[in-house]
């Protein structure tokens, strides 16, 4: 996989960056994987999840 | 006094209601001490899934200043508002009072469903006028050519057909 890198300020908001890192079923890429380190990791995780709450990420593509 | 990040996902069934909606709910905000600092109207768009019966939601985002001790009595207000489909209060850093990604998304995406609608239109309008004619000489041509084709090749289908048939005919008069 190509090596990903996460810009300094993001949120939960910037779905464009956050989907370059989730699968196409939901599922969020590890950072083994992606090559971004922990810290931006547990950034990202909490990203991701509150914007699954939003309903402006699936969680996974089994929902309608 | 804490700054925070109130997002809300409305009815998007609301439309006309919504602006006088929005008023309501900015003096509940102002009555419990909290003091928006900017509010950004991204607008409707479409859910990731559905919550509920809804599809798509009218999202509200406010930036806030206040006090800790009001956010329980927010949240409880909030939770009994039935044109509230979610909602959810972060505490944050800093006041962004700016617009963000997700406004220009839903703009962006508003465009596109709009120019696909339109040219589906024009698609329309193209198809009813000079189609009938040009139409009509194609199904003439290719009917013509249909038959050339068909004959030859037919009357040697026919028979093959009528094979099977008396096959299984004198198979099942065998069964019987």
């Amino acid at each position: 996989m190509k090596k990903l890198t996460l810009p300094e300020n993001f949120d939960h908001k910037n779905i464009d960056i956050l989907k370059q890192f989730i699968t196409e079923t939901g599922k969020i890429i590890p950072a083994r994987v992606s090559g971004i380190t922990a810290p931006e990791q547990r950034k990202l995780t909490k990203a991701v999840k509150i914007a699954r709450f939003l309903a402006l990420i699936p969680y996974t593509d089994k929902q309608i | 006094m804490n700054h925070y990040e109130l997002t809300l996902i409305l009815n998007p069934d609301l439309a006309s209601k919504f602006d006088p909606y929005k008023e309501h709910f900015e003096s509940v905000l102002s009555q419990l001490g909290f003091n928006i600092h900017y509010c950004e109207n991204v607008g409707i768009r479409e859910l990731a899934y559905t919550i509920g019966i809804n599809k798509k939601g009218h999202y509200l985002i406010y930036q806030l200043d206040g006090d800790p001790a009001n956010i329980n009595e927010l949240e409880t207000k909030i939770k009994y508002d039935n044109s509230v489909i979610r909602h959810l209060v972060l505490k944050t850093d800093t006041v962004t009072e700016s617009d963000s990604f997700l406004t220009q998304d839903t703009k962006e995406a508003k465009k596109r469903t709009e120019e696909r609608a339109h040219e589906a239109k024009l698609k329309a309008q193209v198809q009813q006028q000079p189609k009938p004619t040009a139409s009509e000489i194609k199904e003439d041509e290719s009917s013509s050519e249909e038959k050339k084709d068909e004959s030859p090749s037919g009357e040697e289908e026919i028979p093959t057909t009528e094979e099977t048939s008396e096959k299984t005919e004198s198979e099942n008069e065998e069964q019987s």
